[in-house]
């Protein structure tokens, strides 16, 4: 049958473009070698770059104090110690406790929280350790291995009284660009969870006609040409894992256990046919467990994988988009720091990250991660414009500012299989230059694109 | 019109075949954009609605919650009610005979199709593929079937040399690189869109990569550890890097690092089976031996995996590695003889190219008395094949002691090098004797079978500076094999220890291998 034009080609819309930089290439691991290192060279590289970092900001601190190791701590006297932090905490899982139990082959679940109150406090560096006292640090908003500096004194007992604390705070943030003319949308989704039993394929099919712009009429379909990025944020494929018992899989068993991610192929085959797209990794994907989660392979995704707008992401991911800054996750950082600290929020914990200038402080020790030798690859270098964590209970969203003028839009990704919500950023930047003071911008508000 | 076509075979879809007709469906089918299917299936609605069910979708902003954009489906009865939530607009999105339970199988047809359109060939491209019936059209979208993909990751920037491209096998394979399978990579490539002109390289470097990383626990090695294989003969330049830090580990290199060429290789463990590749390369690998960086790097075939176990590549990692493989180069070149004192103990005679599980210490310095790294004995044997150095000498090693000329220049560049197991030269076997000698010492022998025994240091002193890290130094379990003569220090156990050696815990104060060489150079 003769395609059948009925819509001239020149009524056809446009979608519109934008620049796109990856900055993955901190979180790949393309240079190390394992030689079996332990991951005492991480914390030491983190603790080396960040002390520096946090030396350069003593002197706007307090600097009238002096600076010591732990081990040159005089009892009585004020002084600024620096090093990581360690928590000990009663509650957390030892790995003896999971060779005690069975083991299955479904991962265990353990959604709760550990922390207790007589969790303390511990700082460390390359001199030595020493247990933190006093109520100005609070055992539960901090995790193992952030870096810190502390002003305090030591006390009779060993102890260190804390005083005061400073965390790294927010790395420098470049400038935003002026106004764009146009106004364009960045859409992030995260947790398809495609093969799992509480996505519904129809959804994610919906979603994915709107933002192609087959759904709707011209109105909609014009808010849709506006769309210029997809980030899907992990989780994006759920293997059955039942199969997967160490047993040689028969062929209608393998058959099964690429079904979704073949699913997920043409679903994003139709995404990448129009939209620039970045998958990353999540925890249940078929990507490696540990920090930093290199890109899922292209051979998962024929089809897709031969689009020029497909682009395999490692977790964390960054990016700059018309030299907006964006970075985030798919989530392990954030829930890992949900069950070993407290907080308001999930916003919160992101803030926190933030503030501590390390995304994942809590790696290596309770959330897997590669053990570099030279580099801590999660050190904040300069400051996302948007920070973005996928795979949550729910949409939230927040705009912090820090001490600088940076201002970072916060956003919860929610499960898409659960809530059929994605979030829409609506990239308009206004910017509101002020003779005296630097220029700032705002972003509106992200919208939750729901699906029902 | 031939709409009117089409609005009839709709009717007889949907009510014959008690199809979901969807617009998606139908643009797909008839050939038409999505917009006019639409507007199709309005007509159509509005022509027999009344005797089926018509699904609506519905966007929009939410009145009441105005940051929230919703699509829904409704059907015909909702449909006012719906559009009263919205301030939006509405279009048909199906029509089917009655209302499904299951509003997923609305998707079902639909996805049918899609899946249909999705298994043609990659070469061909179809609707799904180009999106042409969207409403949204985007001209900067290119697709390429085969090879690399076109422009996005700034992977593809990286040069050929370079550790293997993420894209390709960063990512978790499970069956990647650690096994000899190197040519799998190869022939995937055209397929699927691989780097393809990394690939072959890359593979390459990645089996001997893996060969060299492992020592012995590659078939089990970590998923983690493959995506860097490839990268880890590059290294050379990178861990250097990391020196600075990794000094601080006290794991300061005593040696000298004199020779920087073919650092690579020696990184690999030994472990490799050497082929006629790895000579051609290791012979490159000499002419470069100046050359850094990626170059020529030698690569390694994986033998089979059964190989593995056989030997093991003894590492003191008291330094990084690329001090190792500094030093493990520097032991290859000809001829400064202070360099270093090769001693290949157990070649102990200057003869005999060893066949196979052969004591290999590739000596940095004499003054460290280091023994870097244990190579097969069998590499070196490639290389006097290749450079036609007898059995009996090797040329290069000429230091005073002993001369363990078995080991031409290459040998250094051979570092890693896995033997095949079929001995190019003559067809003896040494094999390993051990008995008590006078002195109370268990004394471990060279023998070619059949023939002279050599004597070997004994293995006290083996012990005192096998620290662990040294353990299958000495003894290359081979077929003929009795347990390690090297006392129980070593135990022989190719396949798991080199991993743990690796990790490298030299302890200073046990005494150095290099004492039980020189001791045996002295007495000669």
């Amino acid at each position: 049958m003769a395609a059948m034009e009925v819509d001239p080609v020149n009524n056809h819309l446009q979608r519109k473009q934008s620049h796109y930089v990856s900055l993955d290439e901190n979180f790949m691991i393309q240079k190390e070698t394992y030689r079996g290192q332990q991951y005492s060279q991480i914390y030491f590289a983190r603790l080396d770059l960040m002390r520096t970092l946090i030396y350069s900001l003593l002197p706007n601190w307090k600097p009238y104090l002096p600076v010591c190791t732990v081990l040159d701590l005089e009892e009585g006297k004020q002084c600024i110690i620096v090093g990581t932090l360690y928590k000990d905490m009663k509650l957390k899982p030892s790995i003896l406790d999971e060779y005690s139990k069975e083991r299955s082959a479904t991962p265990l679940v353990k959604p709760h929280n550990f922390t207790h109150p007589d969790d303390y406090l511990i700082l460390e560096d390359e001199s030595g350790r020493v247990k933190l006292r006093g109520t100005v640090l609070s055992p539960s908003v901090y995790v193992t291995g952030n870096v810190v500096a502390l002003h305090g004194k030591a006390t009779g007992a060993g102890d260190y009284l804390v005083e005061d604390i400073l965390e790294a705070g927010l790395p420098p943030q470049l400038e935003l660009p002026y106004k764009s003319e146009e106004d364009k949308y960045v859409v992030f989704v995260s947790g398809l969870n495609v093969g799992s039993n509480s996505s519904n394929p129809l959804q994610f099919q919906l979603f994915v006609d709107h933002i192609s712009g087959h759904l709707g009429d011209k109105k909609v379909q014009s808010i849709a040409a506006q769309i210029v990025q997809v980030v899907i944020a992990g989780n994006s494929v759920e293997v059955p894992r039942g199969l997967l018992n160490g047993q040689n899989l028969a062929s209608k068993d393998q058959s099964r256990l690429s079904e979704p991610i073949k699913e997920v192929d043409i679903l994003l085959t139709q995404i990448a046919a129009g939209i620039p797209l970045d998958i990353m990794p999540g925890p249940n994907d078929p990507a490696n467990f540990s920090l930093p989660q290199q890109p899922l392979h292209r051979c998962l995704f024929p089809g897709s994988a031969t689009y020029n707008t497909f682009r395999s992401c490692t977790n964390p991911h960054s990016f700059d988009l018309d030299n907006v800054r964006f970075l985030g996750t798919s989530g392990q950082n954030i829930d890992d720091l949900e069950k070993y600290s407290e907080a308001n929020d999930k916003l919160a914990f992101l803030e926190r990250t933030l503030r501590w200038r390390h995304l994942a402080p809590p790696a290596p020790n309770t959330l897997g991660c590669y053990p570099f030798t030279d580099r801590d690859p999660f050190l904040m270098e300069s400051c996302p414009h948007v920070y973005f964590i996928g795979n949550q209970d729910r949409y939230e969203t927040r705009l912090i500012k820090g001490s600088e003028g940076q201002v970072v839009r916060l956003i919860c990704i929610p499960r898409f299989s659960e809530t059929g919500t994605a979030v829409v950023l609506f990239l308009v930047i206004v910017v509101e230059l002020e003779k005296s003071r630097m220029p700032c911008s705002q972003f509106w508000d992200p919208v939750q694109l729901m699906t029902t | 019109m031939e709409t009117l076509g089409i609005l009839d075979e709709i009717q007889a879809l949907v009510c014959d075949k008690l199809q979901v007709v969807s617009y998606k469906w139908l643009s797909r089918n008839f050939l038409i954009s999505s917009n006019a299917a639409k507007r199709l299936l309005q007509q159509f609605a509005e022509k027999h609605g009344s005797e089926l069910e018509v699904v609506y979708s519905v966007s929009g902003w939410l009145k009441n919650n105005p940051s929230v954009y919703h699509i829904r489906l409704v059907s015909r009865p909702k449909l006012s009610e719906a559009k009263g939530d919205f301030d939006d607009n509405c279009s048909v999105y199906s029509v089917q005979a009655c209302i499904l339970k299951d509003p997923a199988a609305l998707w079902n047809a639909e996805f049918v199709q899609a899946e249909e359109l999705f298994k043609q060939p990659p070469t061909v491209i179809n609707c799904l593929r180009d999106n042409r019936f969207c409403g949204v059209i985007n001209s900067f979208v290119k697709r390429n079937p085969e090879g690399t993909s076109v422009g996005t990751a700034f992977l593809q920037a990286k040069s050929a040399g370079a550790p293997a491209p993420f894209r390709n096998n960063s990512a978790p394979q499970p069956d990647n690189i650690s096994l000899p399978q190197h040519k799998k990579f190869q022939q995937s490539s055209p397929n699927i869109s691989l780097q393809s002109p990394n690939v072959v390289k890359d593979i390459k470097n990645e089996s001997h990569g893996a060969g060299a990383r492992d020592q012995g626990s590659k078939p089990s090695a970590d998923k983690e550890k493959d995506p860097e294989l490839p990268a880890t003969k590059k290294i050379k330049g990178a861990s250097g890097t990391g020196g600075s830090l990794a000094s601080m580990w006290g794991r300061a290199s005593t040696k000298s690092k004199s020779i920087s060429a073919t650092t690579k290789i020696s990184d690999c463990a030994p472990n490799s089976v050497a082929t006629a590749e790895a000579q051609i390369f290791a012979r490159e690998a000499v002419e470069n031996e100046s050359s850094d960086d990626d170059g020529e790097n030698v690569k390694f075939k994986r033998g089979s995996n059964g190989e593995g176990s056989r030997k093991r590549r003894v590492v003191f990692d008291f330094s990084d590695d690329e001090d190792e493989c500094k030093d493990a180069v520097s032991l290859a070149s000809p001829d400064p003889p202070k360099s270093k004192s090769s001693i290949y103990p157990q070649e102990s005679s200057k003869s005999a190219v060893p066949q196979k599980n052969n004591l290999n210490f590739v000596e940095q310095n004499k003054d460290d008395l280091m023994v870097k790294e244990d190579t097969d004995i069998e590499s070196k044997k490639l290389f006097t094949k290749e450079s036609g150095v007898s059995n009996d000498k090797e040329s290069g090693i000429s230091s005073s002691d002993k001369i363990e000329s078995r080991i031409p220049q290459n040998d250094a560049v051979l570092k890693g090098e896995v033997i095949n197991s079929a001995p190019n030269s003559p067809k003896r076997k040494k094999v390993f004797k051990t008995r008590i000698d006078e002195r109370g010492r268990e004394v471990t022998e060279v023998v070619w079978e059949g023939d002279e025994a050599e004597k070997k240091p004994d293995s006290s002193i083996i012990k005192k500076s096998d620290n662990g890290a040294v353990n299958t130094t000495v003894n290359r379990p081979s077929t003929a094999k009795k347990s390690p003569a090297i006392g129980g220090t070593a135990p022989l156990n190719p396949t798991g220890k080199a991993g743990n050696k690796k990790a490298g815990n030299k302890d200073p104060k046990q005494g150095n291998i290099m004492s039980f060489f020189r001791k045996e150079c002295t007495r000669q």
